[in-house]
């Protein structure tokens, strides 16, 4: 039954590539498929049948590939904006970098001095002002509100601390430990006494005070809306059907 | 009497911290607690309980551990990976050393006190010297897979047993082996997956090893041969901390259910020599989490994440069943969280990282005794101020006229000025405040708003000029004659401004004129701790309330006790008033009845008639509701100084404002519990 449905696909698509009124024919066929016998196909046309379909295959998985490329390339780009934004503008980059640059000259010209003249007394000096200059370590001073941290001194300690606390939390209160909320517990002395009490979370007026006032801000807002509606539109609007947005907007209040 | 309009205040949202370790030295009767916000308090059992001295908290210590060595100083360890040696003086941390190892997860000092070992996160149990004055690295014993949870030395100091997960070690400590490894079983009952964490261990005299794990179980194990002797199923969530009495003939452990077992180790045949480790009383005194407990010498000590310290004393160790043999809970600090603006009618609530500024309600229905009026304004809250930095505030307070606002960290003193519009209050922090100023545990005004008092950690009190746009200038520091360095923690100011009162870490109270700043003279010493202070406004005695619920008037004038107190003195307090468990933490007077003095501690207030005689033994002291049904001439009969009302509970402050209102702040014991971690799940047949 597939196999006959899916040549019938087949032909059908040449049919429309034809012509149109070898359409109608086809529909007509579609009717009666389960009485007529299989049809007689000709090789060419299974040939070209198949080789259409390969094409298509091609084609299908091309599409996919370009779209994966694209998506692909739209993240690296992404990643390169990122990437580029966090660092340091390009500015100090090169001040940065240029630095050491100068550095090094000085030390070449320095061994050349060297290799070059040893007697005179200026070149002395001035071999000893450059060695100077190169004992002193390079101030690298940068403009504006940065500050230069090493990350060695951040915060691996806090990290080892939150693991330590992890365990410890795990222990304690994680999945076996069989933990209950503060209502449960409390309420059994009112569940066991001879005159049987609400839980304390009713009992006790102060317990969970910000949601009962978040509870009765709802109200207001629900009691509010409601007959505004009501209202302006004059009919009554049934209590189940609830205008999602407004109900939103709502909880967003509250 | 009188008739008072009382604000009940119930807004003050204080949740204690829990208890994390405790440390008990038994030659100086001291108990050291540490909380799990990093503050560390230490209470004195010979003082009565008194909690004498309070060093604050930090965002990032969290301490695991806590130990006394070498006499009387303390080290506490902790997450950060430092151990730190704590300054009971100047009550503040002497210094910090890092050990190396990661976060550290427990610390045990050896019965000599001069070495200290420390289990660390990466495995390594390393040890420390003390030496006079710091702490120096001697070295480490073999380092091992998994993190060192629980340590303790074998009374020889020879040998260390360390519990780590899933296994208990011993260690060699001369030449830093491992001789013994002894597996722990997992859970007993349900998944055997779940790992078994070695939580506290005890090493006896005779080799055995006490354990206390995760699964439950308290187990006993032979290091010689390395094998379990006995297993005790104790609880079926964890059993958390162990401590051993001196002689070890007792063991506590504590659960996390909340409950306390006490073990001990009797004979198996009356008379017989073998005894074993019995399981015999079971103790439920704390809802939360026991995460530690220790020993002494006549009692069982427990603190839980419930922020409850529990002290048991065990019958069979106490002589007779007097005030003594009394079971004893404190929940709340034995110190003034609240300040109050008298003439503005404001509240300032400390918090460890903010303080709130609340303006009291009013109501403008009258009624009689019993009445419950209804408000006409309600309270509000008019300001929130978050302390910057990692520290905890110490101490704060606010003028009585409302317009300046102090409050103290272990580094800095923070000045504030509110200004008034309307009802509506906006604040400008006073910039020029001297940066010596550190780590003042009082902090109090003036009574006309123009001197700020902050109390040194050196024993001395600095005075502090406060300028009306906006400013402060430092005027004078006053010194005490006989060089006190203890840490300044009470204050007390007469209402002329010529009289300063400070009681210190030393028990002596100091009185400075502030005419000259100069000291005046010294209270008579009293062998206990000072646990409030107030100066009366128009006679200028001193009134003095002890930790051991005595109570005396020093005429600063005069320079002596006053009639009335020796009177006291002669005859006695009476019984009950001495057999309360929290000390008096609140002084204050009745501008209008100048015979008055208002006490009050956690679970009562008292009104103190200086002119009505005072009770005997056989007279009930809480006598009031009985004398409200007697008539008039009866009273006058049967009444006597103490007017005790215990309607309020649990109370964290009372003042007296004016025009007759009193101000009653109470803190229920249930919207503290509602605020804790989530307890373990008991299930009870028929719910």
């Amino acid at each position: 039954m597939a196999a006959t449905r899916r040549r019938r696909a087949m032909l059908d698509e040449e049919a429309a590539a034809a012509a149109l009124p070898e359409g109608a024919a086809a529909g007509e066929d579609e009717n009666d498929d389960e009485d007529e016998a299989p049809e007689e196909v000709t090789f060419e046309r299974a040939r070209a049948a198949a080789e259409a379909e390969r094409r298509r295959a091609g084609e299908t998985a091309r599409r996919d590939r370009e779209l994966l490329k694209e998506k692909r390339r739209r993240r690296e780009e992404l990643f390169k904006d990122q990437k580029k934004r966090k660092l340091l503008p390009e500015n100090i980059l090169e001040e940065l970098t240029s630095r050491p640059q100068i550095n090094n000259k000085l030390s070449d010209t320095n061994k050349q001095g060297q290799n070059v003249g040893d007697g005179s007394q200026n070149k002395h000096e001035e071999h000893a002002r450059r060695r100077n200059k190169e004992r002193k370590k390079p101030v690298v001073r940068i403009k504006g509100s940065y500050m230069a941290v090493r990350l060695k001194d951040q915060d691996i300690t806090s990290q080892h601390q939150q693991m330590a606390k992890d365990f410890v939390q795990k222990h304690l209160y994680g999945p076996g430990t069989n933990r209950t909320t503060a209502n449960q517990f409390f309420s059994f002395a009112n569940k066991k006494s001879p005159v049987k009490k609400a839980a304390v979370q009713f009992v006790n007026k102060s317990w969970g005070l910000e949601k009962k006032q978040k509870a009765k801000q709802f109200k207001k807002h629900w009691m509010a809306t409601k007959n505004g509606v009501s209202c302006v539109g004059g009919k009554k609007p049934s209590p189940l059907k609830v205008d999602t947005n407004l109900l939103r907007k709502i909880w967003a209040l509250s | 009497m009188g008739e008072f309009q009382v604000h009940r205040v119930r807004f003050f949202a204080y949740v204690p911290a829990g208890v994390r370790c405790l440390a008990h030295c038994a030659r100086s009767a001291r108990l050291a607690l540490a909380r799990t916000d990093g503050a560390l308090e230490v209470y004195n059992f010979a003082a009565n309980y008194f909690q004498e001295k309070r060093i604050p908290g930090h965002e990032t210590r969290s301490t695991e551990a806590l130990c006394w060595a070498a006499g009387d100083r303390l080290f506490g360890a902790g997450l950060s990976g430092d151990i730190s040696e704590y300054d009971l003086e100047k009550l503040r941390v002497k210094y910090s050393l890092d050990a190396f190892g990661g976060p550290i997860w427990s610390m045990a000092a050896d019965p000599s006190g001069t070495q200290l070992a420390v289990g660390c996160e990466d495995g390594s149990v390393k040890l420390f010297q003390v030496l006079p004055g710091k702490i120096q690295f001697e070295r480490s014993l073999d380092r091992q897979r998994g993190r060192v949870l629980s340590l303790s030395w074998h009374p020889s100091g020879t040998r260390i047993a360390a519990g780590s997960i899933d296994v208990l070690r011993v260690f060699d400590v001369p030449s830093g082996r491992t001789i013994q490894r002894m597996l722990v079983d997992r859970r007993l009952q349900g998944p055997r997956s779940c790992e078994c964490v070695v939580w506290s261990v005890a090493f006896l005299s005779d080799g055995t090893i006490a354990s206390a794990d995760s699964a439950g179980k308290v187990q006993f194990w032979d290091s010689e041969k390395g094998t379990l002797l006995e297993t005790h199923p104790v609880s079926s969530s964890a059993a958390l901390s162990l401590a051993v009495s001196e002689e070890e003939d007792s063991i506590v452990v504590g659960t996390s259910q909340g409950a306390v077992y006490q073990f001990q180790r009797l004979p198996v045949r009356w008379g017989g020599a073998d005894s074993r480790w019995v399981r015999t009383k079971p103790f439920q005194h704390h809802t939360h989490d026991v995460r530690a407990v220790a020993h002494s010498q006549t009692a069982l000590i427990s603190g839980g994440l419930d922020a409850q310290l529990v002290i048991r004393p065990l019958m069979e160790r106490m002589h007779g069943k007097g005030y003594d043999a009394a079971l004893r809970k404190f929940t709340f600090p034995h110190r003034c969280l609240v300040s109050c603006a008298k003439k503005a009618g404001l509240l300032l609530f400390q918090f460890p990282q903010h303080l709130e500024l609340w303006r009291l309600g009013a109501t403008t229905a009258a009624g009689k005794d019993g009445d419950i009026l209804p408000v006409s304004r309600a309270p509000e809250h008019l300001l929130q101020l978050k302390s910057k930095g990692p520290e905890h505030i110490c101490s704060s307070c606010i003028s009585p006229c409302g317009s300046w606002i102090a409050y103290s960290t272990a580094s800095r003193l923070h000045l504030h000025r509110v200004r008034w519009e309307n009802s509506s209050c906006s604040i400008k922090r006073v910039c020029k405040v001297p940066k010596w100023l550190c780590s003042a545990h009082q902090l109090l005004c003036s009574a006309d708003s123009t001197r700020l008092f902050v109390a040194s950690d050196q024993g001395t009190v600095h005075v502090l000029k406060l300028l009306e746009p906006g400013g402060c200038k430092h005027l004078q520091t006053l010194r005490p004659n006989s060089g006190g360095s203890e840490a300044v923690y009470l204050l007390a100011a007469s209402a002329d401004g010529d009289w300063l009162a400070a009681a210190g870490g030393d028990w002596k109270i100091h009185i400075y004129s502030l005419r000259s700043f100069k000291p005046r003279c010294t209270v008579p010493a009293y062998s206990c701790a000072v646990t409030a202070l107030a100066i009366h406004p128009a006679t200028n005695n001193l009134v003095i309330a002890h930790s051991d619920q005595q109570v005396f008037e020093f005429s600063i004038p005069d320079r002596e006790y006053t009639a009335w107190s020796r009177k006291v003195q002669r005859q006695g307090l009476h019984k009950d008033w001495l057999e309360r468990d929290t000390p008096i933490t609140h002084i204050t007077f009745n501008p209008k009845q100048p015979a008055h003095i208002l006490l009050h501690d956690t679970y009562m207030f008292c009104i103190l008639d200086k002119s009505l005689p005072l009770p005997d033994d056989a007279t009930p002291l809480m006598n009031q509701t009985t004398l409200k049904q007697l008539s008039e001439k009866a009273r006058r009969g049967h009444a006597h100084a103490f007017k005790i009302c215990k309607k309020y509970q649990p109370l964290l402050f009372v003042d007296l404002l004016e025009e007759g209102c009193l101000v009653v702040v109470e803190r229920p014991l249930m919207d503290i519990k509602t605020q804790l971690p989530p307890p373990v799940q008991q299930k009870k047949f028929g719910t």
